[in-house]
């Protein structure tokens, strides 16, 4: 069921947005769905590699603006920071400046005697966003972090309890090379089992999570539609959970890194498993019942209400829903009481609390 | 077996200055009888301690315990005297004369613990050294390192590997090399119950070099340590244990990269430990249905093996066959009503199965081991 460890190698694997396979979407609609997927002409004449889009242009055409396509960009891909190109705060002893000239951006600490400065190469998260940086060959996470809300660059969360003594210190905290490959491996597509930045695609591509696609597209190339990727429509909530954790981070993760706290509020399957009316066979629950990963992130309230109220309406929509409660208070906006917003620690961003409940004033955060 | 060498001998003196110091720093201990033959006696072993006459002190003290033997402090500075001077029995009996009297004498408890090493009762040791590392006795900078690095011989005597190696990561990162700490942290390792000193001078290159690359691992200098590691394996490509010691290293932080060293242990030599390792690895990634094959070999070779019941309890219940996984899953807690791993699999079996109180709990019993 593994996504991530069946990533194959990016030097024979197609990116799915290349030139060809946009022209593709574009151009060539009608035959997408034809049977044999690919015209005997287009095989003939046509070098040109085969693409997940080509078949899947729906999908295709979504899936670039999801934010999983974008959970890593590469230098030069970042408008967030070509906006604000002069970005610089102090915190304790040590000077930070973000400096983006012609696209390219520059990560700059100094103590006011000596300055490092370092390309930004890999670009993690679309809206608030660390940077990973290389120097004398080891990975650091930057120290700060841009934080679009406030439009301010701040101490990356987690990081708070650094206390910086060197300069080098104050850049980043120098990452183990397990961390550097997991922290890839989910921002990336084709990190395999040693990292090799120069072999990876930023943002996630159909294999990521599609294990075997490109076996499949090589197939379907030659009319051959035996070798599917595993399907992933079967899976119950609870396998969906799993999936999606090994990124976004299962409750068993959670629990075996002894992690606490609301820094941890982002791991939504962890939080979720917390949830009264989170039943691993249910798939009404589970994260793609009101999260598809190939769209951008819906962020009507509307849209999220009738995903509660299929269990909590006054109609319930299957008899297996008849013991779901139906809220006294309101009929909309559930998710601003039953998931509400927590602050991660430092402030400046905040995210939405996957453990659904009946929220009591003045409560703690639950763990 | 030969007693092991100390890795550092400065770490013994220090350590027996330290006691002194801690323990007339915590314990106001004053002698019971005012006789003046008791009191003279005490005068002259204070002295000829101070004229570190060792030797006399020891005679002293032993005749002033004769006359008042609930005297305290003359039983902790008979036993220190004594393990100074390498007369680990009589320092033994000291100490346990100390005991009585003061049970929460950690300092005394660590010491006897050091001196029942030194005379082969490694069971006592261990009880000892384990129960006073766990008071504090191991906090202080100055006695950690003697404290640890025999408690951690101990530890892997007794196969207790994992936690020998967690006395070795803190050594490391006091940055207390030696020859000896390399060898007895690749003998920790490589799952070998011996002390360094057994090992045949033969092969004491290759634990060293092992040995380094673990302590370099320990220490958090994960690149270097590596490339250490690469370059053993080029060196050893046929030696068994390496790849599952660095395996057993990784495992905690990237259950990917540890799967990765399992796998190519199992080509060299395949033990049931070993598969049912791959297996969890690949039970942490979430590829259950890979993880049946090891795991089940690991069962068959040993059912009564701890890991291999939770990982094929895990990939099986995952994977359709909840009812085994269950049995499996439960008759693990049966022998450790505390792991994690069972209670993560059957928490998720009660969640696929719709099970929302038995979910529940076992969820609540996740957070509460997690603590």
């Amino acid at each position: 069921m593994s996504a991530k460890s069946a990533a194959t190698s990016p030097t024979s694997f197609w990116p799915l947005f290349s030139t060809v396979a946009l022209v593709a979407v574009g151009v060539l609609p009608c035959v997408l769905f034809a049977p044999s997927g690919i015209s005997a002409q287009q095989k003939q004449n046509d070098p040109a590699p085969v693409t997940c889009a080509i078949c899947h242009a729906g999908v295709a055409k979504t899936f670039r603006t999801a934010p999983m396509r974008h959970a890593m960009e590469p230098d030069g891909a970042n408008p967030l920071l070509a906006a604000h190109p002069d970005l610089t705060v102090k915190l304790g002893a040590y000077t930070y400046t973000v400096q983006t000239r012609g696209g390219h951006s520059t990560y700059s600490v100094t103590d006011g005697t000596d300055t490092l400065t370092l390309p930004i190469r890999w670009i993690f998260g679309q809206h608030t966003q660390t940077w990973v940086l290389e120097k004398d060959g080891h990975f650091y996470e930057s120290l700060v972090s841009y934080f679009p809300r406030e439009n301010t660059l701040a101490t990356t969360p987690g990081d708070q309890r650094i206390t910086p003594h060197t300069i080098e210190e104050a850049m980043g905290r120098r990452l183990p090379i397990w961390e550097t490959r997991v922290c890839f491996d989910c921002h990336a597509t084709g990190v395999g089992k040693k990292l090799d930045v120069s072999k990876i695609t930023p943002g996630l591509e159909c294999e990521h999570c599609h294990a075997g696609s490109q076996q499949h597209m090589a197939d379907a190339a030659r009319d051959n539609f035996k070798t599917l990727p595993p399907s992933l429509k079967h899976l119950d909530a609870e396998q969906i959970s799993n999936f999606c954790g090994q990124c976004h981070r299962t409750f068993d993760t959670v629990m075996r890194n002894r992690w606490h706290g609301p820094a941890f509020v982002r791991f939504q399957p962890y939080r979720m498993a917390l949830s009264k009316c989170f039943i691993g066979s249910d798939p009404r629950i589970s994260c793609i019942a009101c999260h598809n990963p190939h769209q951008t992130l819906n962020h009507s309230a509307a849209y999220y209400d009738s995903k509660c109220l299929a269990c909590h309406g006054e109609t319930k929509a299957t008899p297996a829903a008849h013991d779901a409660k139906i809220c006294p208070v309101a009929k909309s906006n559930c998710a601003s009481c039953h998931m509400p917003k927590i602050e991660l620690p430092g402030g400046h961003a905040q995210f939405t609390d996957h453990f659904i409940r009946i929220v009591k004033a003045g409560e703690t955060y639950p763990q | 077996m030969v007693l092991p060498l100390f890795p550092n001998p400065a770490w013994r003196v220090h350590a027996s200055i330290f006691f002194l110091c801690t323990f007339f720093a915590i314990q106001q201990v004053t002698a019971q009888d005012s006789s003046p033959q008791f009191a003279e006696l005490v005068a002259r072993a204070s002295a000829a301690r101070d004229q570190q006459n060792l030797p006399l002190a020891i005679q002293l003290y032993t005749q002033a315990e004769q006359i008042n033997p609930s005297w305290q402090e003359g039983w902790w500075y008979l036993g220190v005297l004594q393990y100074s001077s390498n007369q680990y029995p009589g320092a033994i009996d000291a100490f346990s004369h100390l005991l009585q009297l003061a049970p929460t004498a950690v300092p005394a408890m660590a010491l006897r613990g050091l001196s029942e090493f030194e005379t082969g009762a490694y069971d006592d040791a261990l009880r000892d050294l384990d129960q006073a590392v766990a008071q504090g006795a191991a906090n202080g900078p100055r006695n950690e390192q003697i404290i640890r690095y025999h408690l951690a011989l101990l530890l892997a005597r007794a196969a207790r590997f994992e936690d020998a190696l967690a006395q070795y990561t803190a050594l490391a990162h006091l940055k207390s090399e030696s020859p000896d700490l390399f060898i007895a942290i690749a003998l920790a390792g490589t799952r070998s119950t011996s002390f360094p000193a057994d090992v045949p001078a033969a092969d004491r290159t290759f634990y060293q070099s092992a040995g380094r690359a673990g302590y370099t691992f320990l220490s958090g200098e994960d690149q270097e340590a590596d490339h250490l590691f690469t370059e053993l394996f080029a060196q050893y490509p046929t030696h068994s244990g390496l790849h599952f010691y660095y395996g057993y290293l990784l495992f905690p932080h990237d259950p990917e990269m540890a799967g990765n060293q399992f796998r190519e242990e199992l080509d060299i030599k395949p033990t049931s430990e070993t598969q049912a390792l791959l297996a969890l690895t690949l039970i942490y990634e979430g590829r259950y249905a890979d993880a049946l094959k090891p795991a089940q070999s690991a069962y068959s070779a040993d059912p009564d093996l701890h890991i291999a019941q939770i990982a094929l309890g895990r990939a099986l219940a995952e994977t359709g066959d909840m009812k085994r996984g269950t049995e499996l899953l439960t008759q693990a807690l049966q022998r450790d009503p505390s792991d994690l791993e069972a209670h993560l699999g059957l928490a998720s079996v009660y969640s696929r199965t719709g099970n929302r109180e038995e979910e529940a709990r076992e969820r609540k019993i996740c957070r509460d081991l997690a603590n």
